[in-house]
C-alpha cells in the first residue's frame, strides 16, 4: 500500500515557513523527511546536529581542481530546512536530500564552460571557466528564487516575509498546522501557470525530486513522508508523472563527476553572506530582521516590535546619540498608524523604518545608515566542528603547492622568482597570497632593493601552526585567491587614509588581487574626492606611479590607476598654490619631500606635453609667484621652474634678489635658499649669476644672522662632495671671479674677511670629519 | 473666473477634494474630511473608483507621504524638513487641505515673531474699557485651531526665536493653552495637530531645542532622485515663468535645461552620472528651485542682452553665482570639477570654457 506524501512548501530562509514546518512535522510525526538539496550530501546531514556546529554554516561542494568552482547552501537557525532537520534528529527520523546531486551539477558546469570555450574558441580560456565563481547557480528571474516575495511585489510589500505573515498566516488555523501549505500550493499553481513556460533547469530538478521520492516511498510500508521544498516546486512535485517517463527527462543529464573530482563539507558562514543570493538562490534581505523575528515567534507581534525598536535605540546610544524612551514609544504608535495606514495586519520592517527615521532619527539618513549594517546584517560567524571532513583553503594549498613544485619543508630553503616567468609569477602571487592569510611561508629578502621589479628572492619555511591559521580564514572564502581577495577587501572598506590605501593597492598588484583591486580603486577615489589636505594627495601619487609601473612592466592594464593618477595629480596641483602658504617649518619640510618626489614621479608618468603635467608645472608657477607661499617651497618650486627652463634666468635672478634682500628676515631668506638649493648645491658651482647673487646676500647678512644661518648652510652644502666642495670654494675665493668684480663693494670687506674666516673653519673641521 | 492671483489649494482643487469625498469609505480619524488613504491619494494622484482623475501634487517617495499622514492621524506634530525648492510648504497646504479643508490658518515664522503671533495677543481698547476677560483676547491661528479641532501650519518654524519657539511645547505635549491672566486654558479639540516646516540647509537658524524636536515626527524631503523627471519639472516651469514674464524661450533651451541640471546634480550629489568618479560637493544647495531660477535668470539676459540667444554663455554667469556661495571653498570646488570632469566631456566644451575664464 501507498504511504501517504504531504508537501511542505516553504520559502527559504523565511522564519514563518520555519515555524510552520517544525509545527506541521510534529503534527503529522512523519517515518521520514526529504529536503531538497543535493542528493549526494545526505551523509553529511547528522553532522549539522554535532554539539559543535553552530549555525550559520553551509554546506559546501567544489570541484577539487578548481575550488574556485563551488555551490553553497547555507543554513541558519531559521531556515525551514534547518528546523525540519532539527525536527528529525529530536524524533530519530531519517533525512534525505532529493535534489539533483552535486556529482551532476559539476557535470553541468564542466558542459557548460566546455561550451563557452568552444564557442570562443580562444587559448586563455581557462579564466572564463573559473570565473564561474561561486554563484554557479544560473540566475533565475526573481519568481523561481523567491515566489512568495514576487506575489508579496504583486500586493504592494516589499518584504516576502511581511507578506507571509499578513496574508498565509492570516487564517492562522492553530488546529490544522497543514492548512497552511494547502493554501501555498494552490497560490503557486496560480503563479506557474501564469508564468506559462517551463524553465529547462527546473524541469530536470523538479523530475529527478520525483524519482528520489518515488524510490525513497517505496522503501517504506507504514506512517508518512514529509517533503520540505521550495514553494515554487509545489505544483510539479504533487504533479501525476509516470516514472519512466521522468527517467526519460533525466537521460539529458551529464554523467556524475567521479567521487575523486569533488569534495562536499561544512564551513562556517557569517549572517552578513546569507543577505547574498547563494544556494537555492534565495538571499535574505535583512537576516538580522529575520533572526528577531524567529527569536520573538512565540511574542506578540506588537510586543515583538517593541523589543526590535528598543533595540535600534540601543544601538544608536551606544553610537553616541541621544534617543529618549519617549521617542521609543513614539516610533512605535507612528509604526503602528503606518501599518494601519498601509491596510497590513502586522507592523513589517518597513513600517519600522519609516518610523525609526522619522522618530529616532528625526529624518537623518546618515544617521540610519551608520546603524544600518549593524541593525540589518549583523556580525554572527558560525562554527564547525574540529572533526569536519576536510578544508578546503588546505586542500587548494596542497594543490597548488604540487603544481608549482613548492614542497612544504620545516628547514629553511631559499627561492629565487624570476617574475618574467609564468612560474615565478604564480609561486610569487601564492606567497603573497598566504602572507595576507596570516601565513608568513615565505619571507621576502631585499623587498626594496633596486635589482628591478622582476625578481624576488624567497626565503621559505613551513611551520605547523600555519595549517591552523588557514582554518581561521575559511571564513572567507574556500580556495587561496577568494580568501586572500576577501581578506584585503575587509582590510581595504576598513581603510579611510589616501596614503596607506595607496601603498595597499600595491600590495593587491603584489599578489593578483583583482577583487581587491578593482575595490581599491574604488575606495581610493571615492578618498582622494573627501580630502582636501595636499600633502595626503601628494603622498598618495608616488605609490600609484609605481603601481603604474609595476603593472606595465607586466603588461597589466591598469587605464584605471592612471586615470587616478591624472586626477590626483590635478586635484594637488589645484590645491597646492593655497595649501603651501604660511605653513610652519614642519610641515613645510614634509611638504618638500612630497613635492620633490612627486615632481619626479610625474616627470616620469607623464609625457611632456601632457595636460596634466601641465597643471603640475601650472601649480609650480603660481607656488613661485605667491608672495604668501611659505619660503621654503617658494625656493623648491623657484629651482624646479629654473630647471626644467620654466622660468628664465632674470625671472629667477628677480626673485631671488626679492627674497633675499635686506628687508626680507634673515631666517625667510634662508628658507627660500633652503628649498633651493637643498639637494641641488651644485646649481652654485655651475651657474655664476646665481651664485654671485647668492654671495651677495651672504655679504650683506650681520653677524648674528649669520651665524643663525650657519647650520643651514651647512646642511645645505653636505649634499655636495669634497671635490665639489673644493671647487666651489675656489671659486668664491678666486680673486678673479666675475661675480667678485661685478659685486665687490667696500663697505662689506671688513666683514667678508670675518665671514670667510668662519667658513674657512667650517671646511677645515669637515675635512676633519670626512 | 476669479481676480485672486491665486487660490488656496482647497478651492483650486475643490473638485477632486468633492470627488474623493464622495467615493470615501474609510475610516477617518475624528474632525477629519478624508480618510488617511484618501489622503495620501490625494497627494500622489490616481484615480477614484468612479474614474475621476486625481493629479499628483507631489513627485517622489509614496512612504513618505505616508509617513507624514500617518503622523497626522496620531496626535504627534509634524515636521517636514528639507533644502529650499523641495516642496515643504506645497506638501503642508495640501495635507491641510485635505484633512481638515483649510490650509489657510498659517503662521510665517521671523525672527520678530513673538509670542502674542503664537499664543494670543490683546485687544487694548477692550482689556482698557472691560479689563482681562477671553473678549479682550485676539486669537491667534494656532489658537483657532485648537478651538476647532483643525490644522495649524506653521512655515519656516526655525526662523523664530528659540524661546518663543519652546512655547509650543505645552501644546504639544499637554494639547492646552494656559492664559494665566485669566486663570484659564484653551484645550484642544481632537483633529488639532502642527505641520511645520524647516529648511535644513541654512546657517545662522535657531536649531529647535532637543525637548521641542522630540515632540515632533520628522519628514525630510529630498531633491528628485530622477534626472529625467527633474529635468521635466525644470523646463515646465521654466516655460511657465518665461510666459508670465514675457520672455520668449528659444528652441534650444530644453538641451541647456539637460545640462545645467547635470550640473547641479553631480555636483550636489558629490559624483558624476555614470557614478564612476567622487566629486566634493559645494555649500550651495543647489536645489531644482535653484536650476529653475539659473535658466530664468539666463533667459532673461539672453533676451535683454544678447539678441535672444541663449548659450552657454548667458548660463555661465547664472550658474557661478549659484553655486560658488563660499568665495574660496566653493572656487576650488568648482576648480577642481572644470578640470578633472566637464573638461573632457563632449558638449559641455561651451561651460568649461566661461566657467573657467570667469573663475
Amino acid at each position: 500500500m501507498p504511504v501517504d506524501i504531504h508537501y511542505l512548501g516553504i520559502r527559504h530562509h523565511g522564519p514563518g515557513s520555519a515555524r510552520h514546518v517544525y509545527a506541521a512535522l510534529e503534527a503529522l510525526q512523519p517515518e521520514q523527511v526529504l529536503i531538497e538539496g543535493p542528493s549526494d550530501a545526505s551523509d553529511l546531514i547528522s553532522l549539522l546536529m554535532h554539539a559543535h556546529m553552530q549555525v550559520p554554516v553551509a554546506l559546501l561542494s567544489y570541484a577539487v581542481d578548481q575550488p574556485q568552482s563551488s555551490i553553497y547552501y547555507p543554513f541558519t537557525e531559521y531556515s525551514p530546512e534547518y528546523q525540519a532537520i532539527l525536527w528529525a534528529h529530536r524524533a530519530h527520523k531519517p533525512v534525505h536530500f532529493i535534489d539533483i546531486p552535486f556529482a551532476i551539477r559539476f557535470a553541468q558546469h564542466q558542459q557548460e564552460a566546455l561550451a563557452t570555450e568552444e564557442a570562443q574558441e580562444e587559448p586563455a580560456q581557462e579564466e572564463a571557466a573559473t570565473s564561474q565563481e561561486e554563484q554557479s547557480v544560473q540566475p533565475q528571474d526573481s519568481v523561481h528564487q523567491d515566489p512568495l516575495l514576487a506575489l508579496a511585489r504583486l500586493a504592494g510589500y516589499t518584504d516576502g516575509e511581511a507578506w507571509w505573515h499578513d496574508v498565509m498566516e492570516q487564517s492562522q488555523a492553530q488546529q490544522d498546522p497543514l492548512q497552511i501549505f494547502q493554501h501555498l500550493a494552490l497560490a503557486m499553481e496560480a503563479l506557474r501557470e501564469a508564468q506559462g513556460e517551463e524553465d529547462q533547469e527546473d524541469h530536470l530538478r523538479e523530475a529527478y525530486m520525483r524519482v528520489e521520492i518515488q524510490k525513497l516511498s517505496k522503501q517504506q510500508t507504514q506512517g508518512c513522508i514529509a517533503v520540505v521544498c521550495g514553494a515554487w516546486h509545489l505544483p510539479a512535485l504533487k504533479q501525476k508523472v509516470r516514472l519512466t517517463a521522468d527517467k526519460q527527462t533525466l537521460k539529458s543529464l551529464p554523467k556524475k563527476l567521479a567521487a575523486s573530482k569533488y569534495k562536499t563539507t561544512w564551513i562556517p558562514w557569517t549572517s552578513p553572506r546569507l543577505a547574498q543570493a547563494s544556494g537555492y538562490g534565495a538571499g535574505v534581505q535583512a537576516p538580522q530582521w529575520y533572526q528577531h523575528l524567529w527569536q520573538f515567534r512565540e511574542r506578540d507581534p506588537q510586543e515583538s516590535s517593541v523589543i526590535w525598536l528598543v533595540h535600534v535605540a540601543s544601538l544608536l546610544r551606544d553610537a553616541g546619540h541621544f534617543v529618549s524612551s519617549a521617542s521609543v514609544i513614539e516610533a512605535q504608535r507612528l509604526a503602528v498608524s503606518l501599518a494601519a495606514l498601509r491596510g497590513r495586519l502586522h507592523v513589517g520592517l518597513s513600517e519600522l523604518k519609516s518610523a525609526v527615521l522619522a522618530c529616532l532619527c528625526f529624518g537623518d539618513q546618515t544617521l540610519w545608515h551608520s546603524i544600518e549594517e549593524a541593525l540589518l546584517m549583523g556580525d554572527q560567524v558560525g562554527e564547525i566542528p574540529a572533526d569536519a571532513p576536510l578544508v578546503p583553503l588546505l586542500e587548494d594549498l596542497k594543490r597548488l603547492q604540487k603544481t608549482y613544485r613548492l614542497p612544504p619543508q620545516a628547514t629553511t630553503k631559499e627561492y629565487a622568482l624570476d617574475l618574467r616567468t609564468d612560474l615565478g609569477l604564480k609561486r610569487s602571487h601564492l606567497l603573497h597570497r598566504l602572507s595576507l592569510l596570516s601565513v608568513p611561508w615565505g619571507h621576502l629578502l631585499d623587498a626594496q632593493s633596486g635589482r628591478g621589479t622582476f625578481r624576488e628572492v624567497w626565503q621559505l619555511k613551513w611551520q605547523p601552526e600555519y595549517s591552523v591559521h588557514l582554518v581561521e580564514h575559511l571564513v572567507y572564502g574556500t580556495s587561496i585567491e577568494i580568501a586572500a581577495n576577501r581578506k584585503m577587501c575587509a582590510h581595504l572598506q576598513a581603510e579611510s587614509q589616501l596614503t596607506p590605501l595607496a601603498q595597499q593597492l600595491h600590495v593587491c598588484l603584489t599578489a593578483d588581487l583583482q577583487d581587491a583591486l578593482d575595490l581599491g580603486l574604488q575606495k581610493l577615489s571615492e578618498c582622494a574626492t573627501y580630502t582636501h589636505e595636499g600633502l595626503s594627495l601628494l603622498t598618495s601619487i608616488v605609490p600609484l606611479v609605481d603601481v603604474s609601473r609595476y603593472g606595465s612592466a607586466r603588461q597589466l592594464s591598469l587605464a584605471h590607476v592612471d586615470a587616478l593618477i591624472a586626477r590626483l595629480v590635478i586635484q594637488a596641483g589645484l590645491a597646492l598654490p593655497y595649501e603651501s602658504r604660511q605653513l610652519n617649518a614642519q610641515e613645510a619640510e614634509h611638504y618638500r619631500q612630497a613635492i620633490t618626489q612627486v615632481h619626479q614621479a610625474v616627470n616620469l608618468h607623464f609625457a611632456e606635453q601632457d595636460d596634466v603635467l601641465a597643471t603640475w608645472w601650472d601649480a609650480l608657477e603660481q607656488m613661485f609667484a605667491g608672495v604668501q607661499t611659505t619660503p621654503l617651497l617658494r625656493g623648491l618650486s623657484a629651482r624646479l621652474l629654473y630647471q626644467a627652463q620654466h622660468v628664465t634666468e632674470t625671472q629667477v635672478q628677480k626673485s631671488f634678489n626679492q627674497s633675499l634682500s635686506s628687508a626680507i628676515p634673515a631666517s625667510e631668506a634662508a628658507a627660500f635658499f633652503e628649498g633651493f638649493f637643498n639637494q641641488a648645491a651644485d646649481l652654485l658651482i655651475y651657474d655664476q649669476a646665481l651664485a654671485g647673487i647668492v654671495n651677495t646676500w651672504l655679504m650683506q647678512l650681520p653677524e648674528e644672522d649669520f651665524t643663525h644661518c650657519l647650520p643651514l648652510l651647512r646642511r645645505v652644502f653636505s649634499s655636495l662632495d669634497t671635490q665639489e666642495r673644493k671647487s666651489l670654494y675656489e671659486q668664491m675665493t678666486r680673486p678673479a671671479g666675475m661675480q667678485l668684480n661685478t659685486h665687490l663693494s667696500l663697505q662689506y670687506l671688513p666683514l667678508w674677511q670675518q665671514q670667510s674666516q668662519q667658513l674657512h673653519a667650517w671646511l677645515e673641521v669637515e675635512k676633519h670629519h670626512g | 473666473m476669479t481676480e485672486m492671483l491665486r487660490l488656496p489649494a482647497e478651492q483650486a482643487y475643490q473638485a477632486e477634494l468633492e470627488a474623493l469625498k464622495q467615493e470615501d469609505t474609510g475610516a477617518r480619524p475624528p474632525n477629519w474630511q478624508l480618510s488617511p488613504r484618501a489622503v495620501v491619494t490625494y497627494l500622489m494622484g490616481g484615480k477614484t473608483a468612479s474614474g475621476v482623475e486625481i493629479s499628483a501634487k507631489y513627485f517622489g517617495d509614496a512612504s513618505l507621504i505616508e509617513t507624514a499622514v500617518a503622523t497626522l492621524a496620531t496626535d504627534r506634530a509634524l515636521l517636514l524638513l528639507g533644502v529650499p525648492g523641495t516642496a515643504k510648504s506645497w506638501v503642508s497646504e495640501h495635507l491641510s487641505a485635505a484633512i481638515c479643508g483649510d490650509s489657510t490658518q498659517v503662521i510665517q515664522c521671523t525672527s520678530g515673531t513673538d509670542e502674542n503671533q503664537i499664543r494670543y495677543g490683546w485687544n487694548y481698547a477692550q482689556l482698557l474699557a472691560k479689563g482681562p476677560s477671553l473678549d479682550a483676547l485676539v486669537p491667534t491661528p494656532l489658537y483657532r485651531a485648537m478651538q476647532n479641532g483643525t490644522l495649524c501650519r506653521l512655515e519656516e518654524l526655525t526662523r523664530m526665536g528659540s524661546d518663543v519657539q519652546d512655547t509650543l511645547i505645552t501644546i504639544l505635549s499637554e494639547k492646552m493653552l494656559p492664559i494665566p491672566e485669566l486663570n484659564q486654558a484653551i484645550y484642544a479639540q481632537r483633529g488639532f495637530n502642527l505641520i511645520a516646516t524647516a529648511n535644513n540647509r541654512d546657517k545662522g537658524v535657531n536649531e529647535l531645542s532637543s525637548a521641542l524636536k522630540r515632540r515632533f515626527n520628522v519628514v525630510v524631503l529630498p531633491l528628485p532622485d530622477d534626472r529625467a523627471q527633474e529635468v521635466a519639472i525644470v523646463y515646465q516651469r521654466v516655460q511657465e515663468m518665461g510666459a508670465a514674464l514675457d520672455l520668449p524661450v528659444p528652441a534650444q533651451a530644453a538641451a541647456e535645461i539637460e545640462k545645467v541640471v547635470t550640473i547641479f546634480r553631480e555636483l550636489r550629489a558629490g559624483e558624476t552620472q555614470d557614478a564612476n568618479m567622487r566629486l566634493k560637493t559645494p555649500s550651495a544647495s543647489l536645489s531644482t528651485a535653484e536650476a529653475i531660477s539659473v535658466m530664468v535668470g539666463s533667459l532673461s539676459q539672453a533676451h535683454w542682452f544678447s539678441e535672444g540667444r541663449l548659450s552657454a554663455q548667458e548660463i555661465s554667469h547664472n550658474l557661478i553665482g549659484a553655486i560658488v556661495k563660499d568665495p574660496v571653498q566653493d572656487k576650488a570646488v568648482l576648480a577642481e570639477y572644470l578640470e578633472t570632469v566637464l573638461k573632457k566631456r563632449s558638449g559641455f566644451e561651451g561651460y568649461y570654457r566661461s566657467l573657467h575664464a570667469r573663475l
